[in-house]
């Protein structure tokens, strides 16, 4: 299992170098300018000259596309990296701090996690200003809970197995037991929830943009670019099609790395 | 007894920390609530005398320091008072109350055909592992958990309203604006059910005392209908638990992207316009609406289920 799950990271950290490679190199390679307007070529359908056609600026939307990428996945791994740091440390100290302690901090964790992530984001966003560091402000703090949950149910039924117990009767530190024997155990678990929550996040960067809680539209964030083809439905369905078929397809991909590692770590499940 | 005890304080202490937390939001937004409140109360005038400021401000209690202005606002909570709203002036729980069909309408309308969609889908899929509509329910139900709910109802509209004008695209009113906003949250919630009930009815198919049956002689057809639905009914009513959260969101994200009226639209509107005392009472309601689902879930799961009762549950 070891064995396989190492090649599976291998194989996914050569995947994203691979796909962060080609995002860089396509940005690198394209003639065209993200935010550069051409009113004589504005809706253009798919061309030779541009792949995914123009918008109703005459903007290149594949290069646009390219761009809205390191937005989107930047953004969303930002965000989901805080949530499983904070939300795993937060776990582990819940497991760690008697009953009176674990009671209090996992009631407010639960206090937290009753908020839908989109309500707490759009009340925020809204209430705030809308803006691409309100957004992330807001899906961060609503971004940990779940962590929180599984690292403290993981960390309390590892640290009754026979070998935690062994470790303490040979003398080891708290510290020393946690960093060695517990996180390594949970981390795999972790990772699962994580690579769910980042495409989840994606999801709800693009939905609030969409919306207009988010990204603002000048701005090539993927639900932006939808925001701002909505109204050109009819005479450049491209505007809308490209830009959505984009989240789909990261969204997919991300969930189906993540599947293939939640198999591999319980092989007997389907 | 004392397992019942810890979970009801624990209610309580997470309905306290949800209204504590809704409470910090409002009280640290910005703007000056004291001009919020004598706009919504005096539309028509063009200045706001100081003497009116400062008599709201009294009367709202707003100089209060934090705690005791919150205490006072949850006691007003717990008694069901949660103002009138800044723009119309009209009770909070009014308005509420005037949005609220349409969205039920939606989201009970979608959760039918979901879920009987997902079911159907999930036990041929369950029936017949490995044939092509297990296959073609794994497809769907993968695509479905990565389609941007927002993104397939344009696309719903593009097809529908723009090209064969079959349903009319935006708005409220009549069944057929119902149409496309139902079609959409259904297709997404039986995306993410087919997943997991199919997931249960396997499980539930590979348990030891299945063969035995199978070897009794039981039809196949019996099976399923005694043994693996009953068994499966458990986790999937969990998850059916866990997963309203998911189902008002996409309720919010589909009335705004059809334009129709109900919580959602309230809710965005309400944020825009700053309209404090609604956008409070509007993430509370759906607070405390997942956290009420979510502990009936599990108390009904220990009624049925005699060995998750007295802590052996998860």
């Amino acid at each position: 299992m070891r064995a396989a799950l190492r090649r599976f990271l291998r194989r996914l950290s050569l995947a994203v170098t691979c796909i962060a490679g080609a995002v860089i190199a396509g940005l690198w390679l394209t003639p065209y300018d993200p935010a550069a307007a051409d009113f004589l070529d504005r809706l253009s359908p798919p061309t030779a000259q541009h792949w995914a056609g123009t918008d109703h600026l005459g903007r290149d939307i594949a290069t646009r596309l390219l761009h809205g990428g390191l937005w989107s996945l930047g953004l969303s791994l930002t965000i989901t990296a805080f949530g499983l740091v904070t939300g795993t440390l937060i776990g582990i100290i819940a497991a760690q701090s008697g009953r009176i302690g674990d009671f209090a901090i996992m009631r407010v964790t639960d206090s937290f996690f009753a908020f839908p992530e989109l309500v707490a984001a759009v009340a925020v966003a809204g209430i705030f200003g809308p803006s691409t560091v309100n957004l992330v402000i807001a899906l961060m703090i609503v971004s940990w809970m779940k962590f929180t949950r599984l690292a403290r149910t993981l960390a309390l039924t590892t640290s009754k197995q026979d070998f935690v117990t062994q470790a303490r009767l040979n003398g080891l530190s708290q510290a020393r037991i946690l960093l060695v024997h517990i996180l390594p155990n949970i981390l795999p678990s972790i990772l699962v929830l994580g690579t769910n929550s980042w495409s989840r996040t994606i999801l709800a960067i693009s939905g609030l943009s969409f919306l207009g809680f988010g990204v603002q539209p000048p701005q090539s964030e993927w639900g932006a670019m939808l925001l701002d083809g909505k109204p050109y439905m009819q005479s450049a369905p491209h505007l809308m099609i490209f830009p959505g078929l984009t989240v789909l397809i990261s969204v997919l991909a991300i969930n189906l790395a993540g599947d293939r590692l939640r198999d591999l770590l319980a092989p007997q499940s389907m | 007894m004392t397992h019942a005890l810890i979970r009801l304080t624990g209610l309580f202490v997470v309905i306290f920390g949800i209204a504590l937390i809704t409470f910090a939001l409002a009280h640290f937004a910005p703007g000056d609530k004291a001009q919020a409140i004598a706009h919504a109360r005096y539309p028509d005038a063009m200045g706001i005398p100081p003497q009116i400021l400062i008599d709201i401000r009294a009367e709202f209690r707003l100089d209060d320091p934090f705690h005791l202005h919150f205490l006072n606002w949850f006691g007003q909570v717990l008694r069901g008072d949660f103002g009138v709203s800044y723009s119309s002036g009209e009770r909070v729980w009014a308005i509420f109350l005037g949005s609220l069909g349409e969205t039920v309408t939606l989201t009970i309308t979608s959760l039918v055909f979901g879920l009987t969609g997902a079911f159907i889908l999930a036990s041929l899929a369950a029936r017949y592992p490995g044939s092509i509509i297990d296959r073609a329910a794994v497809v769907i139900a993968s695509v479905g958990a990565a389609m941007p709910g927002f993104w397939l109802a344009l696309l719903l509209i593009l097809a529908f309203a723009v090209h064969l004008q079959w349903l009319p695209a935006y708005g409220t009113g009549t069944a057929a604006h119902l149409v496309l906003p139902a079609l959409t949250l259904a297709l997404w919630v039986m995306a993410s059910q087919t997943r997991l009930l199919r997931s249960f009815f396997l499980d539930a198919r590979a348990q030891p005392f299945m063969e035995t049956l199978r070897l009794r002689g039981h039809s196949e057809s019996e099976l399923f209908y005694r043994h693996t639905l009953r068994h499966a009914m458990a986790p999937a009513l969990t998850m059916i638990g866990l997963d309203f959260a998911s189902l008002m969101e996409g309720a919010i994200i589909i009335e705004l992207t059809f334009a129709r009226s109900g919580i959602g639209s309230l809710f965005a509107a309400s944020v825009l316009s700053r309209d404090l005392p609604l956008v409070m009472f509007l993430v509370m309601f759906f607070a405390v609406i997942y956290v009420l689902i979510n502990t009936s879930v599990e108390l009904v799961q220990r009624l049925s289920d005699p060995r998750m009762s007295e802590g052996n549950g998860p």
